[in-house]
């Protein structure tokens, strides 16, 4: 009977103990995990503008997709089996960050005139290490606005750089700017012909501030040349008559711009109350002296 | 001893008894308290308050919204009584007056207090837009505070020279202050005269300016686009709401003095039946105000305000907004429509409820609002979602309450709080008194 009572002890005390280092081991081996970044990087090139790297970091979390903030990027140029350190860059509470390529950068291609990029992160307490690359030719569009016949187009040209040689059979997309989502105009898939050409009617009456618009050919993503853009300023919109009454609205605006029905009015009020008190207050003078 | 003297006896200021001295140093305590804690929160910032970029506004302004509200009794009893000619009102007219005027300079204080920076008080001036409703808080305010004083003291005058003469053999010291703010009132012709006619004006000018300070203080939320508070309904709403505030402190007040002040032979059961008949009134009117301002939205507010109504209705302010509306306007209704609610006790009991009622009215009319921003920001903490005062608002809130409080004691403690001269006027004891002494 005794016996039994100490092995029922035992094994009750064994069970705690095992139950409570399987309880242990679990919150260290949540605290030893360490999370697996995954690292995006696009080559995007604006016409007579800037060349960039926009670099995205994410992770998964507890099954969900997370950015990842706050982390020290290294970009290199790789050059057959060397790698060219052109900066560093830290990704910002949307795990995102834009990296430019500076033409003082002179990177370098491969023998096929290939640019290879590579993006590399070291890995900290909470995230394992990770790198990624992406490869480019360059590639420019040359962007007209023409008139035929009372009608606007656009005229755009793909050529690849390093060759000069005109790139047939690409799509490319002609929007609008606009202050959130791109207005697309023309076909949904514009392809350059043989020249390397497309052409697309502007349509009439796209509003744009003092009928300006501001036209975007968009090579999007293009698994050998990246995104390539290229801006055009085309006077050929509708100018956009601002129905905005809020400059108009004096109760918003400065105080020098006060109505004036609201100046007389309260000031009347504030000299007839302000008079009346003056009135009485030299009653009590008055009744102070009777 | 004669009726006249008397009624002066039974009127004049007493010294405080033991329990006297123990709510006043309760008072101070709850002061003293609070202006720690404000020394705190002026050292540290704002951050001691639980005030955050969404609660912008918290306690503090509610409780302005609520002193400003109770400030209005002096329009409702004095102004409205007078120009109505409800002769009833004389027993309860000056502790409307010393309400009114505790209440609007703790109005004031209390919008320094939310400053965040009180050094730059004078940029409201130096900066002022005659555009913005809080200029015009900023000036109907002090305004308010000057004729709420005027509102007191030009009335005041007869009794003052009675006490000095009152006191001028056993309190020789009080006696020459009372002397020196009667301003030499002797009750002459001429100063009668100009007494009775500045009392005149004061009584008309205090209707449109207490107007006025409550729609302002209306203005100061209906002008924004935000839930809740853009609303036309607004002005009426506020000046109703005031009537009712006001009413439920002077009920308060008034039964406690009386009880203290042993003044059951002044302020009779008539006087109460009176007031809760006009508190009454007053409800109803404001129940009126309050469906029109959460009926309408239920049909046709946009999903914000749906949000923001089923937040009070239903949500997180739920045992606030009926508190409010069930113990601070419907039962006192209920009690007060019956003759045995409108005696002194179940009155006072009402006067407290709708007092507390229409304390927490306030804050749930500028709480929930700011919880649901008009361009909401994105990522913040949870926390800002939800808003509670924190113990150094709680302390200096309580100090400001204590503080209006400690302004009617001592109000109470020095000035006669019943008119002695109009109540021997109505008595006809002057008349006899000067027979007798003939």
């Amino acid at each position: 009977m005794k016996n039994r009572s100490t092995s029922g002890s035992a094994f009750l005390a064994w069970t705690i103990g095992f139950l409570f280092c399987l309880g242990l081991s679990n919150i260290y081996a949540q605290n030893d995990e360490k999370y697996r970044v995954r690292l995006r990087a696009d080559y995007v090139k604006i016409m007579e503008g800037d060349a960039y790297l926009n670099i995205k970091a994410t992770a998964k979390i507890e099954d969900e997709t997370l950015p990842v903030p706050n982390i020290d990027i290294a970009v290199y140029n790789e050059v057959e089996d060397e790698e060219i350190i052109l900066g560093n860059t830290k990704t910002n509470m949307k795990g995102e960050s834009r990296f430019v390529l500076n033409k003082s950068m002179d990177l370098k291609s491969d023998s096929t005139n290939t640019y290879n990029l590579g993006i590399s992160f070291n890995g900290n307490d909470s995230f394992r290490k990770a790198s990624k690359s992406t490869s480019f030719k360059n590639a420019h569009i040359v962007a007209n606005l023409i008139a035929k016949d009372s009608i606007n187009y656009l005229t755009a040209t793909l050529r690849e750089t390093a060759t000069d040689s005109l790139l047939a059979g690409e799509s490319l997309i002609i929007q609008v700017q606009r202050l959130f989502n791109p207005l697309k105009i023309g076909e949904e898939f514009n392809f350059t012909d043989e020249n390397g050409t497309i052409l697309v009617p502007i349509e009439e009456g796209i509003p744009g501030v003092d009928g300006n618009l501001i036209i975007e050919v968009v090579l999007d993503d293009s698994d050998d040349y990246g995104t390539v853009i290229s801006i055009v300023n085309a006077p050929v919109g509708t100018p956009i008559v601002e129905e905005i009454t809020f400059d108009q609205r004096k109760m918003w605006s400065a105080r020098n711009k006060t109505p004036i029905f609201l100046l007389v009015f309260i000031n009347l009020i504030i000299a007839v109350i302000y008079g009346l008190f003056i009135y009485l207050i030299s009653n009590l003078f008055r009744i102070s002296k009777n | 001893m004669t009726k006249y003297e008397s009624l002066i006896n039974d009127l004049a200021p007493r010294k405080f008894g033991k329990r006297g001295t123990i709510w006043t140093l309760i008072l101070v305590v709850f002061i003293i308290l609070g202006l720690i804690a404000y020394i705190d929160q002026v050292n540290k910032g704002q951050v001691v308050t639980n005030m955050r970029d969404y609660a912008l506004w918290g306690i503090y302004i509610s409780n302005f919204v609520f002193f400003v509200a109770t400030s209005f009794v002096g329009s409702a009893t004095v102004a409205v009584l007078r120009l109505t000619n409800n002769s009833w009102r004389t027993p309860v007219v000056r502790i409307a007056e010393i309400i009114s005027l505790a209440s609007i300079v703790m109005a004031g204080f209390t919008i320094m207090i939310d400053m965040g920076r009180p050094d730059r008080l004078l940029n409201l001036f130096i900066y002022a837009r005659l555009q913005s409703p809080i200029t015009w808080d900023v000036i109907i305010i002090p305004t308010s505070i000057i004729l709420s004083f005027l509102l007191l003291y030009f009335p005041l005058l007869p009794d003052l020279a009675i006490l000095k003469k009152h006191h001028l053999k056993t309190k020789p010291t009080f006696s020459k202050w009372y002397g020196k703010l009667s301003l030499n009132w002797t009750g002459s012709k001429v100063q009668k005269a100009i007494q009775s006619k500045s009392i005149k004006i004061i009584a008309i000018m205090v209707i449109p300016v207490g107007i006025l300070l409550q729609t302002i203080d209306a203005w100061l939320f209906s002008t924004t686009y935000r839930i809740g508070w853009d609303s036309t309904n607004m002005g009426a709403y506020f000046t109703s709401g005031a009537f009712v505030a006001g009413l439920g402190a002077l009920i308060t007040v008034v039964y406690i003095i009386r009880k203290v002040r042993r003044l059951e032979h002044y302020i009779t059961d008539y006087h109460f039946d009176k007031l809760a008949q006009y508190l009454l009134l007053t409800c109803l009117v404001y129940v009126y105000f309050n469906i029109n301002e959460y009926l309408i939205p239920i049909f046709n507010a946009p999903v914000e305000e749906d949000i923001h109504l089923n937040a009070l209705v239903y949500g997180e302010y739920a045992t606030i907004f009926w508190f409010s509306q069930i113990v601070g306007l419907i039962l006192p209704i209920l009690i007060l429509l019956f003759k045995n609610g409108r005696k002194p006790l179940p009155v006072f009991i009402v006067g407290i409820m709708v007092v507390l009622g229409s304390w927490w009215k306030r804050y749930i009319i500028v709480t929930p609002t700011l919880l649901h921003p008009f361009l909401p920001i994105e990522g913040v903490p949870e926390s800002w979602h939800h808003y509670f005062p924190s113990i150094h608002e709680w302390l200096i809130t309580g100090a400001t309450l204590a503080m209006a409080l400690l302004i009617i004691t001592l109000f109470v403690r020095f000035l006669p709080v019943i008119p002695i001269q109009r109540i021997a006027e109505e008595k006809g004891l002057l008349k006899t008194d000067k027979k007798a002494e003939s």
